[in-house]
């Protein structure tokens, strides 16, 4: 694998030998990669190659079998998501799990609020917490439905408010499922440029997206997925280049 | 007549309290709670007990019988709020069973099935209330609390997680939200606060048995929100009048034959609630219609 400017940016998450097994299935499979800062790392591969399962190990929605991850230099191995959210990693879903019933500004103020139980906020605390939900409800141009419920915005609303939720946070790191799976070419457009803007101010991402123009048109690094298995992990030119790694997933696709 | 009203005005704000109380846990935080009439028993017990024994001051009985509430509560959540929204509609059953047992049988402190009787009145800072013309004052008055109370909570960021709660259990610990943390709060605030009512109603009849919390009152009191409205300000206090008041109104039809009038009133109430269900969802205040587009 080639030195690119992508292997100098510091490591934010470390993942080592990470295993997770359903019944007999290794889902991940000894997957060892680095996060880095203020890039885009997309994961790549095939449906079932243990993409959003790695996710869940990071979170902590699922118990690793073992290895071990290690988040600004600190194991986070027992961690739980709430504590990975109030450590600043945040993830959407493939699903997108909105707050349905909920308007799109209390999905989002609801978001930015990481407290169990209610605290006074002082008055530029609350400026502060208001203005983050009206930033993100203009990135996501969702400022005229704020009032909407959830349950009632359009497709592609639904998924920039599954994004803006994630943009009203201080969270480093975003891992993103799917988030532009089902959007038009034009939605897609600006979803990308979303996302471009929001890493050149700092944010760190982790996407996994099976549009190959978008992986093309975003990835600093792609590492490539299989059955479980780390196959590749490198600059997007490399790693796509790869015959054998296209074969494994143009294979699957046809 | 004038009696009559202030009779069914106070049971109606004591059944509110209940009905506000469950709706806090149930329509803002997703938790159904089959238990609802033990907390209101144990609320009555623990509040008669010192009132009986120690002091009949509501500066004595609430504190108590809001504690009991709130402790009792926490046995329950701990273990199952830990689980998946089904098993606690089983555990709380469970419990509403097992509590039924216990509020017939403890009779050093229950009465065992015969209950208690002579239950003095509420002492108010010296003040002792029993006509039903200054009960009303504090029935309504515990209500108008208990809805400033709940009120708060709902519009503050607490409110806010329960509800993200409700919608996404995953997707809101995603955000930071310590999800069993604050199901469990929510239950012991809305336990606590129920065994206001238990307090209230003891002292106004004067006399309680295990008969008003068995497994009825506790699906009498879910009917009441889920009628008028889960999830919303008016609709338990909306319910709890109209199933209240259902009865004295079917009695007042003087062209249906008087001594079939209970079972008549059965089919009245399972034929509305069904009917209501069907055509709306949401109860009496709630939305009109839910919407069919971007469910998950």
């Amino acid at each position: 694998m080639v030195a690119s400017t992508a292997d100098t940016q510091e490591i934010l998450m470390e993942i080592r030998n990470v295993d997770k097994a359903f019944g007999g299935v290794k889902a991940v499979d000894d997957v060892s990669m680095d996060l880095r800062a203020g890039i885009i790392t997309t994961l790549v591969g095939p449906n079932g190659a243990g993409k959003t399962t790695l996710f869940n190990l990071i979170t902590g929605e699922l118990l690793k079998d073992s290895g071990s991850i290690k988040w600004l230099g600190n194991p986070i191995n027992k961690i739980k998501p709430y504590q990975a959210a109030r450590a600043g990693i945040l993830r959407t879903f493939q699903d997108l799990r909105l707050f349905n019933e909920m308007s799109v500004e209390d999905n989002i103020l609801t978001s930015v609020e990481d407290n169990s139980v209610p605290v006074p906020l002082t008055k530029s605390q609350r400026t502060a917490r208001r203005e983050k939900v009206e930033y993100a409800l203009n990135r996501a141009g969702l400022f005229t439905k704020r009032k909407i419920r959830a349950k009632d915005l359009a497709y592609a609303e639904r998924k920039f408010l599954s994004m803006a939720r994630v943009m009203a946070t201080d969270a480093r790191l975003w891992l993103l499922d799917e988030p532009a799976s089902g959007l038009d070419p034009n939605s897609y457009e600006k979803f990308l440029e979303i996302l471009r803007e929001e890493v050149k101010q700092g944010v760190t991402v982790c996407i996994i997206e099976h549009n190959l123009d978008i992986v093309i048109g975003i990835s600093d690094r792609i590492a490539f997925l299989d059955r479980g298995k780390l196959l590749a992990d490198g600059e997007p030119q490399s790693v796509l280049n790869d015959p054998e790694l296209r074969a494994i997933y143009f294979g699957e696709r046809t | 007549m004038e009696a009559y009203l202030l009779n069914l005005v106070i049971l109606i704000s004591i059944y509110s309290i209940l009905g506000v109380t469950l709706n806090f846990i149930m329509g803002y935080a997703g938790i159904y709670s089959l238990a609802h009439a033990v907390f209101f028993g144990v609320g009555a017990y623990a509040g008669t007990f010192m009132a009986m024994h120690v002091n009949a001051s509501i500066f004595v009985t609430l504190p108590v019988a809001m504690a009991a509430g709130a402790i009792l509560s926490l046995i329950l959540a701990l273990p199952a709020l830990r689980v998946r929204g089904e098993y606690f509609v089983a555990a709380s059953l469970g419990l509403q069973v097992l509590a039924v047992t216990i509020f017939s049988e403890w009779k050093s402190v229950t009465g065992g099935i015969g209950g208690l009787i002579g239950i003095p009145p509420l002492d108010v800072a010296g003040f002792e209330v029993f006509k039903p013309s200054q009960f009303i004052f504090v029935t309504v008055g515990a209500l108008i609390i208990i809805l400033f109370i709940i009120n708060r909570l709902v519009h503050s960021s607490f409110g806010r997680s329960l509800r993200a709660i409700r919608d996404s259990e995953s997707a809101a610990a995603a955000f930071g939200k310590n999800v069993p943390l604050i199901k469990t709060i929510s239950v012991v605030i809305s336990s606590a606060l129920t065994a206001v009512a238990g307090v209230l109603y003891a002292s106004y009849l004067s006399f309680i048995n295990v008969e008003s919390f068995k497994l009825d009152t506790s699906v009498l009191i879910m009917a009441m929100v889920i009628i008028g409205g889960t999830g919303t300000q008016a609709g338990p206090i909306v319910g709890a009048a109209l199933l209240l008041l259902l009865p004295s109104l079917i009695s007042y039809l003087d062209f249906l034959p008087q001594t079939e009038i209970g079972s008549i009133q059965q089919i009245i109430y399972g034929l509305g609630m069904a009917l209501l269900m069907i055509y709306r969802p949401g109860g009496i205040v709630g939305r009109k219609k839910q919407s069919e587009t971007g469910k998950e």
